[in-house]
């Protein structure tokens, strides 16, 4: 079995945003949405820091549908819509969402973001990857780990693009792959475990 | 059928309902946007509404059903009045979960490939059984061949389980969801089930009152006193769960006490306040003294407050889940709508915020009109004509349909 996933660095990571614009761009995400963001952990605003001056701390996390092996999502979709694909991805069929948005209750990541109006896009053309199918009005959608890149041997655009190169894309299920050596070396953690949602997307510093 | 139309009553619920077709429709062509909801707080008023109007329908088939289940002969006399507002009200539930549809051109998926996971699905097959086992009732009480009264016996003991399953699914929906630290609780389903209890006894109550009011029908004066004394029960049960379940929350002073936080001085502490003492201390205190119960207008009163006080409750449950996301920092979620976007990085916003939209409170409005029709017409053909024939004024019939409301 192949089952997809990545590797973050976070002390590589530089809070650029670069991956949260490279994913915008790569799958044609409207406005107002994004797939994929950094988050400056425990403070409220952008860049901001934990502590007084000058014991000061800041962690950049990069957030974005964790592709869990047992997603929440997934279980609780009624249609089938989210389903896990062959290659250990979380997917969404959109032709099946019903647009109930249970599964963006049942995510414990907020990973998920509903077309609650029609997509809107400045400049108003589709400028993503044409083979990214253009998600209609009143469908959730996510992070897909780049099924058209990646399904064609190459990688998602944010592990492309990340400057820092704090992104590392694999196979977690074949041991000598760069993303499974990191995983293990480096005491890798996920995010809010005890969800048991066993994450495909690990964390390390 | 024909004389409804001349009562100003019945043709302010007909405006309000085609007001919220109308809304509904424009919500249909521009998308939920319209609402207040976003992708931090991606339930809001419909799944409330849908979630206090399963409640209201159970109160009425189960007091109905255990008439024949348990043999308990007095509460006989009200069944017919409780399945025609419990079939009213499961209605409503049901076209709440269907307003809040993003895509309902989609719905014959659920059909095509059920994910029997899904306690969603759960709830779409449960809802289903439940409106064909009212209907069934209905068609068998109001039914005067030969074995009809053997028919109702056996439905009733059909009728009464699923009743209660009926609650329990909708409260798994919530409960079975390990993200959500204010919902995810054993003691989900038991709450719905007892707060179901009391609000659909409740909304009987009233309505019992109200076509009393009317002259149509007589409930028993005594008849409602005990059905008093049965809502004081279920007041206790609702406010024992509920102590429970806020109990083991608050004590290990952990991610639940934080919930607790938000809801005892968050922006949704009005409606948890409003709960504990308005829908569930003041109702009792009233209801324990059975001088109070053979008073119609007290209990009324308790009955209303509790009604409302179980509407509270699924607004504070609902929201509170949203109101902290798991993983937080700046910038935190993408709301999803434009007019996020117009005020720069509030787009970036680390918590969303909640508030109904005019149109979609006009939905809502619509929805719980039509539901009063609905109730209007059963009760117009199967049980007011039963009562033969005292002229009745049509401003005291006006009492019986806001009550319905």
């Amino acid at each position: 079995m192949t089952r997809y996933g990545i590797a973050i660095d976070l002390h590589r990571c530089i809070g650029c945003q670069t991956c949260t614009l490279a994913c915008k761009m790569q799958n044609n995400v409207p406005e107002g949405m994004l797939w994929n963001r950094v988050i400056t952990e425990g403070s409220d605003i952008l860049d901001g820091s934990v502590g007084t001056y000058p014991q000061l701390t800041r962690t950049y996390v990069p957030i974005a549908c964790q592709h869990c092996e047992n997603p929440a999502c997934q279980r609780v979709c009624p249609t089938g819509a989210t389903y896990k694909d062959d290659k250990g991805r979380t997917q969404i069929d959109y032709d099946k969402c019903i647009g109930c948005r249970m599964c963006m209750a049942a995510c414990p990541y907020n990973a998920r973001s509903f077309n609650w109006e029609d997509p809107k896009r400045d400049p108003d053309i589709n400028y993503g990857d044409k083979d990214v199918p253009v998600r209609p009005r009143g469908v959730a959608e996510k992070c897909t780990l780049c099924k058209e890149l990646t399904d064609k041997g190459e990688e998602p655009m944010c592990v492309q693009c990340c400057p820092g190169m704090a992104r590392t894309f694999g196979d977690l299920d074949d041991p000598a792959s760069s993303v499974s050596e990191k995983v293990r070396q480096s005491s890798a953690r996920v995010l809010l475990p005890e969800q048991g949602t066993r994450p495909q997307v690990h964390y390390y510093n | 059928m024909s004389d409804l139309l001349k009562r100003p009553a019945f043709i302010v619920l007909a405006v309000l309902a085609l007001v919220g077709i109308g809304c509904w429709v424009y919500q249909l062509a521009t998308g939920l946007a319209i609402t207040g909801m976003s992708n931090a707080n991606s339930w809001g008023l419909y799944i409330i509404m849908f979630m206090f109007f399963v409640g209201l329908s159970a109160g009425g088939l189960i007091v109905a059903s255990s008439a024949s289940v348990f043999h308990i002969e007095r509460f006989k006399a009200v069944a017919m009045p409780a399945v025609i507002l419990s079939t009213a009200c499961i209605c409503v539930a049901g076209m709440f979960v269907l307003v809040d549809l993003g895509s309902i051109q989609n719905i014959w998926r659920i059909l095509a490939g059920p994910n029997f996971a899904s306690p969603l699905l759960w709830d779409m097959c449960v809802i289903a059984c439940y409106l064909i086992i009212n209907i069934l009732y209905l068609v068998f009480m109001s039914s005067k061949k030969e074995g009809a009264e053997r028919k109702v016996a056996i439905i009733s003991r059909f009728a009464l389980p699923i009743a209660i399953l009926v609650h329990s699914v909708t409260a798994w929906i919530f409960g079975l969801q390990i993200a959500k630290e204010g919902w995810y609780t054993a003691i989900m389903a038991p709450i719905f089930v007892a707060s179901a209890m009391d609000s659909g006894l409740a909304l009987l109550l009233c309505v019992l009152a109200g076509l009393n009011k009317s002259g149509r029908f007589k409930a028993d004066k005594s008849l409602m006193s005990m059905l008093a004394g049965l809502l004081g029960t279920c007041i206790a049960v609702d406010a024992f769960f509920i102590g429970c379940e806020l109990l083991t929350m608050a004590y290990p002073g952990a991610g639940g006490a934080e919930v607790l936080a938000i809801m005892a001085a968050g922006p949704v502490a009005p409606f948890f306040w409003f709960e504990i003492i308005g829908g569930l201390v003041v109702p009792f205190c009233i209801l324990v003294f059975a001088k109070n119960r053979a008073n119609i207008a007290l209990v009324v009163t308790a009955s209303a407050l509790v009604v409302a006080g179980v509407f509270c409750k699924r607004v504070w449950l609902l929201l509170t889940a949203f109101a902290a996301p798991n993983l937080e920092g700046a910038p935190g979620i993408a709301l999803g709508t434009f007019a996020a976007q117009e005020g720069g990085t509030a787009m970036w916003s680390v918590y969303g915020t909640y508030a109904p939209t005019f149109p979609e409170i006009m939905i809502a409005i619509g929805v719980v009109s039509v539901g009063a029709i609905i109730f209007w017409a059963i009760a117009q053909r199967l049980m007011l004509a039963k009562v033969p024939a005292a002229p009745v004024p049509a401003a005291s019939q006006e009492g019986a349909a806001t009550q319905a409301v």
